[in-house]
């Protein structure tokens, strides 16, 4: 019975969708548009004396807004140093993590279905622990090897944090693969390497790129790893943002930090989503 | 409107994140009880001492932790309101009378405010002491590896053992360096003879510069965890808090290390924080807060917080009280003609905050 109503009409199907979708964009408004916007304006305000900001009006009633913040933010290279610097490490992350976690995931796709689960409990398993225990635990394995507080000891802790992230999707994706495909690919006489570079790689590619967003994205804004495992240089735009608003009260300051932060993170994600529009876009025409 | 967008956050936290609202939050729906609210710092009380004033009182300590002055006035600025007491550092009781958050205290509740030392009363941040009671102090110093630094030969009493390259270079990568603006341009303005309060910026560039001399001779700026690093062997100088040093220097014996942590006041003087008992206006019983204050007054609860985390104590009668491997180190208790060498760290304007904080980016970045 329920199964017969529920294709519906196409109006029952829209007011569904809504109801779906609203609480998410519900969610999004309040807790990442508005404190955008928030920020977007902190980021004109002027520090106050005890940290947080003045008064929004002036003595005299006029709006005391300036563009103070930026003329500092941008008059000398040193903000955009630290942020180039924070893409790097991004990068080189995200890229270890693809490395590290593609043959894994899909090792456990090709795994017995019955193993696969249990394999799975074991990515997700250092979950169980505090991230900040996880990381002590790491001071204590890289003291002694003499690599800690070194950059090399702050791209270990972020592969390690984030690893789950990129093998999670990657294996969700890979999973799903239909496995004749790839028998009519060898019955077409392809090798092994052909097989996987013209069949399973372009088959991956959208788990290979929400992993790459699950991964990049939070790293570019973490503090708490440089913090603990860097050294006396490798200090990321997170740090730097944090220090702003605790350590020094300088709320503008990070806000428009931090705004720099989501803008770079935003043109990246629209150049990516562009970009796998074209890609398919180009498919069909090649069809 | 501001209380209703308060009220609106507040309800919108205690769904998302019951740990963090304030107990302002949660308070108006429960009948009036006695309960003192405590925002402190974490172990600065004893649980026996907390049992103890609550038999003595007939009421209920609560209490919440901050791990530094910032969070616990960024937390205040946000609106929470119910704590019946802080106890904050000097520079953050300045901010605290200035914008008018505190209440004065009523001394006559105060029968045992005489066993406070004169030294440790009427500072700058509260002539007269209208609002503060002072409960502990610690100072920023050097700790280090007793048996290493001996084997160097290098000296322990001077700010020159973490600024200075011909020290340095035989510590290089042992070393650590508090991750704060304030405390390590502090510490390089006392090294170089200039007032940590200066209005030059010549002399914080001179800062600067020391700074950026002796940073490839670091192993890392941190807060944390240099105590365990000094506990269990990893550096064998750093730059931080006397309570820290303490307990690492416990740590190290507990686990039974070769070696000793020691810690020293550096000669040239070094940064002081006082922290007192001051009563915000936001709290609804400060008849408790009076009790309380006066019962933490009293010696030998006083002593408790020298006794358990190795902080200086201005209480005069405490000291009878606290253990006598902690209350003959003059490294916690510091002599006469080392506490006139003490500085205070005093909260700048927000232009000099943001030079400062361009001159310690660079630092970072350099």
């Amino acid at each position: 019975m329920t199964r017969r109503r529920a294709p519906g009409t196409p109006r029952s199907e829209r007011v569904v969708k809504w109801v779906v979708s609203l609480p998410p964009a519900l969610f999004l408004v309040v807790f990442f548009l508005v404190p955008s916007l928030i920020m977007v304006l902190a980021s004109f305000r002027l520090p106050g004396e005890f940290g947080g900001l003045m008064p929004l009006r002036a003595a005299d009633g006029s709006l005391d807004l300036s563009l103070d913040t930026y003329r500092f933010l941008f008059g000398d290279w040193i903000y955009g140093e630290i942020l180039l610097k924070s893409l790097l490490v991004a990068g080189l992350t995200t890229a270890l993590c693809l490395l590290l976690a593609y043959p894994l995931a899909l090792l456990i796709a090709l795994s017995p279905r019955r193993h696969r689960d249990f394999m799975v409990l074991l990515v997700v398993l250092p979950f169980a622990a505090n991230f900040l225990i996880r990381i002590y635990a790491w001071i204590l394995l890289l003291g002694p090897a003499n690599v800690l507080y070194s950059p090399f000891a702050v791209i270990i802790g972020m592969v390690y944090v984030h690893l789950p992230f990129m093998i999670l999707p990657l294996y969700t994706n890979l999973e799903k693969h239909d496995a004749t495909l790839l028998e009519a690919a060898q019955d077409l006489g392809a090798p092994r390497w052909t097989r996987f570079w013209r069949v399973t790689w372009p088959l991956s590619l959208s788990g290979v790129w929400s992993g790459t967003a699950l991964v990049f994205i939070p790293v570019l804004g973490m503090f708490a790893i440089p913090e603990l495992l860097g050294g006396t240089g490798d200090i990321l735009i997170g740090n730097l943002i944090k220090e702003q608003f605790l350590d020094n009260r300088d709320w503008p300051l990070g806000s428009s930090l931090s705004l720099m932060l989501t803008v770079m993170v935003l043109l990246l994600a629209g150049s990516a989503v562009l970009a796998g529009r074209r890609r398919r876009t180009l498919a069909k025409g090649a069809k | 409107m501001r209380r209703g967008i308060r009220t609106t956050l507040c309800v919108a936290l205690l769904a998302f994140l019951p740990g963090l609202a304030g107990p302002g939050c949660s308070r108006t729906e429960r009948p009036p009880e006695d309960v003192l609210y405590l925002y402190t710092w974490n172990n600065y009380i004893s649980d026996e001492t907390a049992a103890r004033f609550e038999a003595q009182c007939g009421c209920k300590l609560k209490q919440d932790y901050y791990s530094d002055n910032e969070e616990m006035l960024a937390k205040l600025e946000a609106g929470a309101v119910g704590y019946d007491l802080l106890v904050p550092t000097g520079n953050a009781v300045d901010t605290l009378i200035r914008q008018d958050a505190l209440r004065p205290l009523d001394k006559a509740l105060l029968p045992h405010f005489g066993n406070l030392k004169p030294e440790t009363l009427d500072r700058w941040f509260d002539p007269g002491n209208r609002y503060s009671v002072p409960y502990a102090f610690t100072i920023t110093l050097i700790g280090y590896n007793v048996e290493r630094l001996q084997e160097l030969g290098l000296p322990t009493d001077t700010w020159a053992l973490i600024f200075e390259p011909r020290y340095l270079e035989k510590i290089r990568g042992k070393v650590s360096v508090l991750n704060s603006q304030r405390e390590l341009l502090a510490a390089a303005m006392i090294h170089l003879g200039y007032s940590v309060q200066s209005a030059e910026p010549a002399e914080w560039e001179a800062a600067r510069d020391v700074i950026l001399r002796a940073k490839p001779y670091w192993a890392t700026f941190s807060n944390s965890t240099y105590i365990k690093d000094l506990a269990v062997g990893n550096l064998w100088v750093a730059h931080g808090y006397s309570c820290d040093m303490f307990r690492a220097r416990e740590d190290a014996k507990d686990a039974g290390r070769p070696f000793h942590v020691g810690f020293t006041t550096p000669k040239e003087g070094a940064v002081l924080a006082l922290d007192s008992f001051v009563l915000h206006k936001g709290g609804r019983r400060p008849d408790l807060a009076h009790k309380f204050i006066d019962f933490m007054l009293d010696g030998a609860n006083a002593a408790d917080v020298s006794n358990l985390i190795g902080a200086g104590n201005p209480n005069a009668v405490a000291q009878a009280a606290i253990r006598p491997e902690i209350a003959d180190d003059p490294a916690i208790f510091p002599a006469p003609a080392m506490m006139s060498r003490m500085s205070m760290l005093r909260d700048f304007d927000p232009h000099v905050r943001r030079v400062l904080s361009r001159l310690w980016t660079e630092i970072k970045v350099r």
